[in-house]
């Protein structure tokens, strides 16, 4: 990358202008012509946006529980405090000014604390609205603006999920979306996934007592595959001692539920790290560890409301789908057609053929649909082209026309409509 | 969809929170005070304190501290504010789609792929360091052969928001037999645009000789432009009264701007808008049908897998045609090369196969399904689309 890259602060508002204007002509002469069905359509496309809301509610109530769990703890444990020294039986004053000045100061700090953590979740509170307000915004004048966003949203979302953080971050605040993506909600998640990467579990295992109460809502077995891997890892390391010690405590409270997959992982106590049997052969692989991310990534997006797949997979399939026909992979795919690309072709290979039970018909010369508005006309050779097109080559032509795939040569009134129902 | 309800019940979420929060600080300050209090009654007493007035101090603080109760002060409200945190997600998930996964087919969606269209569609807007960005973050090892295109494109935008039009005549100029391809008249309105430039700031012999060497050579296909452009020299000076003056409208930049953008992208064999927008565009389209679609299926226990063709049509705006499908009207099948379209004498389409039963296999005459005309199979001819 010698070039250099042109000014991206002006580049992201001034030189996206031609297609921008594009799209707004495109936008609003679609809304002009039914109004209606593109409002139903809008609500319908906004029904979609359920993790838009949810994401930063669970951040705000995570923040509250956290909270209100700090108070419970210092509270009781200042109260109970007073009553040991209240019961201690030969107090001296001393001793007696020690405490209770340690336990004021201790309410301090509780305070402070839960000043800090009342401005959190004022911060979230705001950023819950925002995205209601954003979610209002909508309108017809704002459309193509706002399906902009979506867009950056839905790219956001995606970099966020593959741990792209710096290329999200850099367009979130290049489009200045901060509030409408959730790049704070996975710096935490980034933490687990870099110590795992390392293969560390520590983070992994703070994050799973963090959660314990929804994960075993949910029947997480998130916890025991983390613990299966701490004990390969000692398997591993031939600490044969430490790893019975281990299994002893940490994964034999699993035994009643997933015996099977603690008896299997046990046996790797009498193989080597270098087995040839290809059954315990794996639980050896690095790649344990990216499994262990990727259920790690699962669990995260379950806890916070999250669509498993990555927004941009869910919506790119969809609309692949929708777009697939068998026409899109001939060699003569007019180049607007997403899949006339060879990338865009590959990622719909395995996704169904979309159906049509009406004839849709585009003009091979103005690609526009041809309707009753613009109906087809057929040339004697059984070519067919719109009206539009047709009459625009006979006045430029004195009424000849010319067939651009055949070279055939007639005269405008030699055309019949033909009629499409 | 309601946003106001789901407004209303959020802020009430916020409300009972905002209660708590401070009613948790005035708990915290109480039972604070309390102690504060007892320690300073301990200090006060300046000569030594016998154990049992600091044993009743002590006892009273705690007897105090246990009626006070703190953490059953607050419970009452804790209580509301969950009964609040538990109803706003269940009414999110009734106002909205909990889960716009569900009409996902988990194949193999290779990411690499995703990634480079990711940086083509960020090349694409001239977001060039955000597309670096991302091939570096990624580690995709495959540099993005579109990005010397882009670039080479917003450099040429980049010159024509200055009104300097050098880089473009210079594009226009290599890819002069292309254009011509493409039924492109863009050296004609770059031209025509650096003209009118000069009429409004330079000097009526600068617009002739330029009008003598760069415009004339479009004199005989395009006469009346031609003629227009020319006549607006008698106006130098005083332009406002010029015929032609909406000639000098900003927006015909715009216009060149954007056609420009079209035929670069032509011609390096890509589409002008973003073809991620497009596709995106059309998943927020076609993703509320899809949905509906696979409940259906989940619920007749069809396998949403394994189908190769959607059996509902997921109707998608005009912007999104490109391809011309005929599905014939009687047999409702697609036509394809094998079952082409065919015009009737009477000038209805029908496909190849409705017509060969119809007519019993060209054996006899058949009535027309949609007039009173009578054809035969022979009359028919097929249709190019």
């Amino acid at each position: 990358m010698e070039i250099d890259p042109l000014p991206n602060g002006s580049g992201s508002v001034g030189t996206t202008i031609p297609e921008a204007a594009a799209t707004t002509t495109a936008a609003t002469a679609a809304l002009k012509t039914t109004p209606s069905s593109k409002l139903s359509q809008l609500t319908e496309s906004l029904k979609l946006e359920h993790q838009l809301l949810r994401v930063p509610f669970e951040h705000y109530k995570k923040t509250i529980r956290a909270n209100h769990r700090a108070v419970e703890k210092e509270v009781s444990s200042v109260i109970s405090s007073v009553a040991d020294v209240a019961d201690c039986n030969e107090p001296s004053k001393e001793d007696a000014v020690l405490n209770l000045t340690s336990l004021v100061s201790r309410l301090q700090g509780l305070k402070r604390k839960l000043e800090e953590g009342s401005r959190t979740e004022n911060l979230q509170a705001q950023r819950c609205r925002a995205r209601l307000d954003h979610l209002e915004s909508v309108d017809a004048e704002n459309l193509s603006e706002w399906n902009n966003v979506r867009l950056k949203r839905i790219l956001v979302d995606y970099m966020l999920r593959m741990s792209y953080y710096d290329t999200a971050m850099k367009l979130a605040e290049s489009s200045n979306i901060q509030d409408l993506v959730d790049i704070d909600v996975f710096q935490e998640a980034k933490k687990v996934i870099d110590a795992l990467r390392n293969q560390e579990v520590g983070p992994a295992l703070a994050w799973c007592v963090d959660n314990k109460s929804r994960l075993k809502k949910s029947k997480s077995k998130f916890e025991f595959q983390l613990r299966l891997q701490e004990f390969i890892e000692l398997v591993r390391a031939e600490n044969h001692m430490r790893a019975i010690l281990y299994a002893r405590r940490h994964l034999a409270p699993w035994g009643a539920t997933h015996l099977k997959e603690l008896q299997r992982v046990m046996a790797t106590l009498a193989f080597r790290s270098n087995t040839g049997c290809a059954k315990y052969k794996v639980l050896f692989e690095p790649k344990q560890w990216d499994f262990l991310v990727d259920q790690f990534k699962q669990e995260f997006c379950r806890l916070y409301g999250m669509t498993l797949e990555p927004l941009l997979n869910i919506y790119l399939q969809a609309g692949l789908s929708a777009l697939k026909t068998p026409y899109c992979y001939e060699d003569d795919c007019t180049k607007e057609d997403p899949l006339s690309q060879d990338s865009f072709r590959k990622l719909a290979l395995p996704l169904p053929y979309s159906k049509q039970h009406h004839s849709k018909l585009v003009c091979y010369i103005t690609k526009e649909l041809m309707d009753t508005e613009n109906p087809p006309q057929v040339l004697p050779n059984g070519y067919v082209y719109s009206t539009k097109a047709l009459k625009e080559m006979a006045e430029k032509n004195n009424g000849t026309i010319t067939c651009p795939r055949t070279g055939l040569v007639c005269n405008y009134s030699e055309l019949v409509k033909a009629y499409i129902s | 969809m309601e946003l106001n309800t789901i407004k209303d019940a959020f802020d009430r979420v916020a409300k009972r929170q905002k209660l708590f929060s401070s009613k948790s600080q005035e708990v915290v300050d109480q039972v604070g005070h309390e102690i504060e209090q007892a320690l300073a009654k301990i200090q006060a007493s300046n000569d030594p304190l016998s154990p049992i007035d600091l044993k009743s101090i002590l006892t009273e603080l705690k007897l105090k501290l246990n009626t006070m109760d703190p953490l059953h002060q607050l419970e009452g409200l804790q209580k509301e504010r969950n009964i609040n945190l538990s109803k706003y997600p269940k009414l999110l998930e009734k106002s909205f789609n909990p889960d716009i996964s569900k009409a996902y087919r988990n194949v193999d969606f290779d990411f690499h792929i995703v990634n480079q269209i990711l940086a083509s569609h960020f090349y694409r807007q001239g977001l060039f360091d955000l597309g670096d960005c991302l091939i570096n973050e990624a580690g995709e090892p495959e540099a993005i052969a579109i990005r010397s295109h882009f670039l080479e494109m917003y450099q040429i935008l980049e010159a024509l928001k200055v009104k300097n039009l050098e880089p473009a005549l210079n594009w226009i100029t290599a890819n002069r037999e292309k254009l011509k391809q493409n039924g492109s008249t863009l050296e004609l309105k770059l031209h025509r645009l650096q003209f009118l430039e000069i009429i409004q700031k330079g000097t009526k012999g600068d617009a002739l000789s330029y009008a003598r060497t760069y415009l004339s050579p479009f004199a005989s296909l395009h006469m009346n432009e031609f003629q227009k452009l020319v006549v607006c020299i008698i106006w130098v000076g005083k332009l406002d009264s010029c015929p032609h003056a909406e000639l000098m409208a900003p927006a015909h930049w715009e216009e060149f701007t954007v056609e420009l953008t079209q035929h670069f992208c032509s011609l390096v064999g890509q589409s002008s808008p973003s073809p991620l927008s497009v596709a995106i565009a059309a998943g927020i389209e076609g993703l509320p049908t899809l949905l509906k679609l696979a409940n259906v299926m989940a619920a007749k226990k069809q396998e949403w897998l394994a189908i190769k063709q959607l059996p509902v049509p997921v109707e998608l705006g005009k912007e999104f045609q490109f391809h011309s499908i005929f599905v014939c009207p009687v047999s409702r099948d697609q036509c394809s090369e094998e079952n082409p379209p065919m015009l009737m004498p009477c000038l209805h389409v029908l496909c190849k196969q409705s017509i060969m039963k119809l007519s019993k296999s060209s054996s006899r005459i058949f009535k027309c399904p949609y007039c009173p005309t009578e054809a035969s199979a022979a009359q028919c001819r097929q249709l190019y689309f």
